[in-house]
């Protein structure tokens, strides 16, 4: 992918959130949009054609984070009032609540197959959760954070987590261990490349790291735009070309993966064609 | 017989045989009935039952006649009226009316009189409603709708029932039903005396009935006559507007709402000022009803009022029936007022031509046209009436729209100007005076005052300086030099505040300012070489974490109390300037790394004790000119300024250079999923089979009270890196050790817990010393030593088992466990003993590495023997357990002293940000002992021969240290509490922190060496 395509200018403007909007997220297929935010509504949009589908509602405070199984089924969602929520996509009813966070809830997961919401907490703890059965208990509880954590990445057997404590944890439940790099920095958002080999790791010091996983090492940090007290998303283009992230000012920067250089940046505060997960400029999209 | 019966007497009358009588009156009653019974009208018929006979049942109860056949009964028999069998039905109540008992011609009487609205009184809406359903369904059939059927009402028409509508509806009411008895089905009777007044003629005979009936409807007559129109006039609106619908008969039994008139006007009671002119009323009514409704109100023609009326037709276009008080007047009776039936037709089909509202227009404008002049009368051309205007005031050219304020004090007053040549004064000493006295007060009070004394004096001749007269020059100068003079002052006193503002505040200004410290970034920095005192700064951090900052005065020349010693002096300097700039007290106060805690602490305390002094001023100069101390200020708080920004770059720029360097780094740590959580990720538990991690103890109190202690959590990770190294040096570890080591305190945790509670201190100590006493007294020395290391040792390995506790299983049995437990208690024990007894030789060969070591844990050793002071124990043994100790058993305790620390440090890694608040960085002298017990620790396990390279199992063990925190923590709990007995003994112990790691050694040695003692 060359950078005349990536993306510059605003597909569509989702309008219907009255408050910021703290997360959005595409569906596993990208035709679908998830958003959540301060009006402790999730909405589903189709974002080709800008409807607004449905809103869910039931949070009692504002929605940090949103993610949707495969297969579109059901839905996952956490916030402020530190409950995981399990919800029905169709139906828009909520199949259970999961209590047990000790204060806000900041990411969710739904692991491949639809059975674990892993959620990561301001506790310092991530939670795994099981959707099969009926107990509201969380299977696991990993503590070893020393701060509140930001981030979820799961694999097929992997739990990978961001906090801020300037670590990214990997957990793996094959071989019964805790990988932890320590990034030095207060890590905001992570994101698995697609062929599951590198983690970029969006730090509160403005900077992009990409690691290595199976080294830890640091492989290149992408610079320039400005991340220093909001929790920015960024991730990998669908190529594992570029490198994208928010930043502060509310623009989305690309970044080259290789040599690091910034291939396009634009100002905009609407969703972009990446069927990732996709953040915006947190406190500009209150639309 | 005969003539017996000739001898009888008779008396009275023989009875008749009934039969005889009955079957003539039969004869009789047949005739008649067949003959001429039919014939007659029925008030000569009378009533005989089937024999003929005719009974007479009493002057009151109907004479011959009464009943069915002389019954109360009735052909079906006698059952009452509102009895039915509930069998089938159940009962209802009927309710009687005064129309059940009324004859015909008493009921159509009433029935006239009961009055019902029309439909054009639409009180509740349901006529509009109706309208509105009706207009929509002729809507649906031109154009065919999506929904097929008529479209609910409830979509087409707000449901707005009123309660009192509600109400109705649940007693049974329908819309468009009158609340009067639903059996009068009639319509207004059409009998005409419905003028209803007292005045009205009626119908003699039914007079007195009626009047009761009247009163028994709550139809006052007095009241139908005015509350009648009150209807009237809306009548003529709603007809404008709505639609008619078809049928009438559906509305008309809707019942008239009765509105009270208020009484608006100041006529008496009574007294109608329209009674003979009635036109006027109608006049008056209009013009009333049309400043109410704002015009939409047609107002009425008074040529119709006054001669339309009585003509059926105009009466009807304009507004049918109305002015019933003018009808009374002219007791038009024969007028149908009130009949719904007027000509609506007709208007119906008019209003369907042309829109309403043009219609309403069109009759506005033709009730303008009319308004305001009676018929015969003129409207004046010219009123006397007028309206005085009066035009605005005229607005002086020079007027500015915005209010001057007086002219403030003229500090600003720009230095800038030319002063004025200077003048000699002139020769008259008053005007000189005069003048210096105006300048100085217009000097102090501002241009307001020059101005003010101009306008005063204007005549005054000796004020003409003000105007350029004599002595303006003298004037000016004399001005400006005294504003020169004022400019100075305030120049002065605003000077100091003048000074911040012209600087931006940043928030690191206001910091300075406020006397707090900037807190440090995160990042821990592993450059700074801050000793491993932070067990006794930290607490002192903790206390007097905000100094109050005492002043800006930073004391230029310090007095100098330690005089004799330099560095000590230096270090008082420092500790000065970090009081005195108050905030987070740095961690590293002193630089004095080579210090031990216990004498930094009595340090510290010394200083404290100095400064106070200094400030009270016992010591320096404390006269100091004040001008001087205002210059100090201003040079002081520059300083800052600039200082701390320049530091904060510097600083940054370091930590980066220093994060590219160490950043990222990895670790690795066991980590034991859930084997529900393997299950649901279609994984195989990597750890099945293996006995699962002891239930975790976690209680919150922990929390709490080692929350202080976060500072420490962060050296942890930092060593982790160069212990991977060590790692990958080193990958023997022994197992069973650590197997032992879990068990063994798998058990005795819930004594320790007990005893932690219920049992004294003093009596482990006296037992302990007991078990010391026991032994031979030739063999004290040895047993000693030999006790001392188990005691190290035992606690070292009480401490790993604690870390190690997620490998032992729970639900083992009792006897089993206990079992094991002994046995390993036993191989532990002959561990110790091989261990002691070949210690020369142990030493011997581990001489080269021991004797160095040794060194370094020598201070290590040394604190350790400080606290036991505190303790009251046998210090003698142990110091010479101590000095005579091979170098193994030193190693462990220090080995055990160090990682007490380290789980202190995990267990405090659960605040949030305690790592980023207190970047406390690990000092190389920490983790240069920490990678040296590690090594012993190989070590000795390669002394016992068992050689495992499971490098995992090591990374575990420390992994496990942060997990088994929280169950260490409830450990900890307990010892902390019998610290807290210790302190009561002891007063003024400031190295508290070093005293409680000896304490709770010592305690735990003194448990576990009765127990091995038992064994």
């Amino acid at each position: 992918m060359s950078a005349g395509n990536l993306p510059t200018k605003e597909a569509n403007v989702l309008k219907g959130h009255e408050g910021a909007v703290l997360a959005a997220r595409f569906n596993a297929d990208g035709n679908y949009c998830l958003s959540c935010g301060k009006d402790r509504t999730i909405r589903l949009w189709n974002p080709h054609r800008g409807i607004h589908i449905k809103t869910y509602k039931s949070h009692g405070r504002e929605v940090r984070d949103v993610h949707v199984t495969s297969d579109n089924s059901k839905l996952c969602s956490c916030g402020g009032d530190r409950q995981v929520f399990y919800w029905d996509v169709a139906s828009g009813r909520v199949i259970r609540k999961f209590r047990g966070h000790d204060s806000e809830v900041n990411a969710v997961k739904f692991n491949e197959y639809a059975s674990v919401v892993v959620s990561a907490g301001y506790d310092r703890s991530l939670r795994a959760w099981d959707c099969r059965s009926h107990s509201t208990e969380p299977i696991q509880i990993i503590d070893t954070f020393l701060d509140s954590v930001m981030s979820i990445g799961l694999t097929k057997s992997e739990i990978i987590a961001g906090s801020v404590d300037g670590t990214v944890r990997t957990f793996d439940m094959r071989i019964g261990r805790e990988i932890s790099d320590d990034l030095g920095q207060p890590v905001n958002c992570i994101s698995l490349s697609n062929d599951g080999n590198c983690i970029l790791a969006s730090c509160l010091d403005s900077t992009l790291r990409l690691l290595d996983r199976s080294s830890g090492e640091l492989l290149q940090e992408y610079k320039g735009h400005t991340c220093k007290s909001f929790k920015m998303d960024c991730c990998l283009t669908n190529t594992d070309a570029h490198v994208t992230g928010g930043s502060e000012d509310g623009s989305v920067f690309f970044w080259d993966l290789v040599d690091a250089s910034v291939v396009s940046n634009f100002r905009a505060h609407a969703s972009v064609c990446v069927p990732v997960a996709k953040r915006e400029a947190m406190e500009g999209h209150s639309s | 017989m005969e003539s017996d019966e000739e001898d009888m007497v008779f008396f009275g009358t023989p009875i008749t045989r009934e039969e005889d009588i009955t079957t003539t009156r039969k004869k009789k009653s047949v005739a008649e009935a067949s003959g001429q019974l039919r014939t007659l009208p029925p008030w000569k018929q009378e009533v005989r039952d089937e024999e003929g006979r005719r009974r007479f049942h009493g002057a009151f109860s109907g004479g011959y006649s009464a009943g069915y056949y002389n019954t109360v009964g009735s052909k079906e028999g006698w059952a009452p009226q509102t009895f039915t069998s509930s069998r089938k039905n159940r009962a209802e109540i009927i309710q009687q009316s005064i129309f059940n008992f009324l004859d015909d011609d008493e009921r159509s009487e009433l029935e006239a009189d009961s009055l019902g609205t029309s439909m054009q009184f639409d009180t509740f809406g349901f006529t509009a409603a109706e309208i509105a359903r009706k207009q929509a369904e002729n809507e649906q059939q031109q154009r065919p709708s999506a929904i097929p059927g008529p479209i609910p009402d409830e979509v087409v028409l707000p449901a707005t029932d009123s309660i009192g509508v509600k109400l109705l509806l649940k007693m049974g009411w329908r819309h468009g039903h009158s609340i009067k008895d639903s059996r009068t089905d009639s319509l207004y009777g059409d009998s005409s005396n419905l003028g209803c007044g007292p005045d009205s003629q009626l119908v003699p005979r039914a007079y007195a009935r009626r009047e009761a009936r009247k009163a028994f409807l709550a139809l006052s007559s007095k009241d139908a006559s005015t509350q009648l129109a009150a209807p009237e006039q809306v009548e003529g609106d709603l007809e404008d507007v709505k639609e008619l619908p078809s049928d009438i008969n559906q509305y008309s039994e809707s019942t008239p709402v009765y509105v009270l008139n208020p009484k608006q006007d100041l006529h008496g009671l009574g007294f109608d000022p329209f009674r003979n002119a009635p036109e006027f009323r109608e006049k008056k009514s209009s013009r009333l009803s049309e400043t109410k409704e704002l015009g939409l109100r047609k107002p009425l023609g008074m040529r119709e009022s006054l001669f339309g009326f009585n003509s059926n037709t105009s009466a009807g276009r304009t507004a049918p029936g109305f002015g019933i008080g003018a009808l009374e007047e002219l007791d038009a009776e024969d007028e149908d007022v009130y009949a719904s039936g007027y000509a609506f037709e007709e208007n119906y089909v008019q209003e369907i031509e042309e829109p309403s509202r043009l219609a309403i227009e069109h009759k506005k404008k033709s009730g303008e046209k009319g308004d305001g002049a009676l018929p015969g009368f003129k409207v004046a051309s010219n009123s006397d009436y007028q309206l005085e205007r009066f035009s605005p005031p005229v607005i002086p050219k020079d007027f500015v729209p915005r209010h001057k304020f007086p002219a403030p004090l003229e500090v600003n007053y720009k230095l800038a100007d030319v002063p004025p040549v200077e003048v000699p004064p002139p020769e008259d000493n008053n005007l000189k005076v005069l003048v210096e006295g105006v300048a100085t007060l217009v000097a102090r009070c501002g241009k307001l005052f020059e101005d003010l004394s101009r306008e005063k004096n204007q005549s005054n001749p000796l004020f003409s300086f003000l105007y350029g007269g004599n002595g303006h020059d003298y004037y000016s100068r004399k001005l400006w030099e005294e504003r020169q003079k004022r400019n100075d002052q305030t120049k002065q006193q605003s000077n100091g505040n003048m000074f911040p503002s012209a600087k931006k505040m940043t928030a690191e200004s206001r910091g300075e300012i406020l006397g707090e410290k900037p807190l440090e970034r995160s990042t821990r920095d592993l450059s700074s070489s801050a000793s491993s005192a932070d067990t006794i700064s930290l607490q002192f951090n903790l206390s007097d974490t905000f100094t109050n900052p005492a002043s800006f005065t930073e004391p230029q020349e310090i007095a100098k109390p330690f005089r004799d010693d330099p560095a000590k002096q230096e270090r008082f300097e420092r500790y000065l300037k970090d009081k005195y700039r108050g905030g987070l007290r740095s961690k590293d106060s002193g630089g004095a790394s080579n210090m031990s805690e216990a004498a930094r602490a009595r340090e510290r305390l010394e200083f404290e004790t100095a400064a106070d002094a200094i400030q009270k001023g016992k010591w320096g100069s404390e006269s100091w000119p004040a001008n001087q101390q205002l210059l100090d200020l201003s040079t002081a708080t520059g300083l800052q300024f600039t200082s701390a920004g320049v530091e904060q770059a510097g600083v940054g720029q370091a930590q980066e250079m220093m994060m590219k360097e160490m950043y990222p780094k990895r670790e690795e740590f066991q980590w034991r999923p859930s084997p529900v959580l393997c299950k649901r990720f279609d994984l195989l538990d990597p750890y099945m089979g293996k006995p699962p991690p002891p239930p975790r103890m976690r209680s919150k109190m922990d929390a709490l009270i080692f929350m202080p202690d976060s500072v420490k959590d962060a050296k942890v990770e930092e060593t982790a890196a160069l212990r991977k190294d060590l790692f990958s040096e080193s990958k023997e570890v022994t197992d069973i050790e650590a197997e032992v080591e879990v068990e063994a305190e798998n058990v005795e945790r819930p004594v320790d817990l007990y005893k932690a509670i219920f049992s004294d201190d003093s009596d482990e100590e006296e037992e302990n010393s007991y078990l010391n006493q026991v032994e031979d007294p030739q063999k004290k020395v040895e047993v000693v030593n030999t006790t001392l290391s188990r005691l190290i040792a035992g606690d070292f390995l009480e401490s790993l088992g604690k870390e190690l506790g997620l490998e032992v299983p729970p639900d083992v049995s009792g006897l089993e466990n206990k079992a094991g437990i002994s046995s390993i208690y036993k191989e532990n024990a002959n561990a110790n003993k091989g261990d002691s007894s070949s210690l020369s030789a142990v030493s011997g060969s581990y001489a080269d590495q021991g004797v160095p070591q040794g060194k370094t844990y020598n201070r290590e050793a040394s604190q350790v023997i400080v606290s036991d002071k505190h303790e009251g124990l046998d210090v003698n043994t142990y110091r010479s357990g101590n000095k005579t100790a091979d170098p193994d058993s030193s190693l462990e305790k220090s080995g055990k002293v160090k990682l007490e620390k380290v789980v202190q440090e995990d267990k405090n890694a659960k605040t949030p940000m305690g790592k980023r608040g207190w970047s406390s960085g690990s000092s190389d002298d920490d983790r240069s002992r920490r990678k040296s017990s590690s090594r012993h620790r190989r070590r000795s396990s390669n002394s016992d021969g068992e050689r495992t390279d499971s490098s995992d199992d090591y990374r575990d063990r420390y992994h496990s240290r942060s997990k088994g925190t929280k169950k260490l923590s409830s450990r900890d709990h307990s010892s902390s509490r019998k610290h807290s007995k210790h302190r009561k003994h002891r007063s003024g112990d400031t190295s508290s922190r070093s005293s409680r790691h000896g304490s709770e050694k010592d305690h735990r040695e003194a448990k576990r060496d009765k127990r091995k003692w038992k064994d």
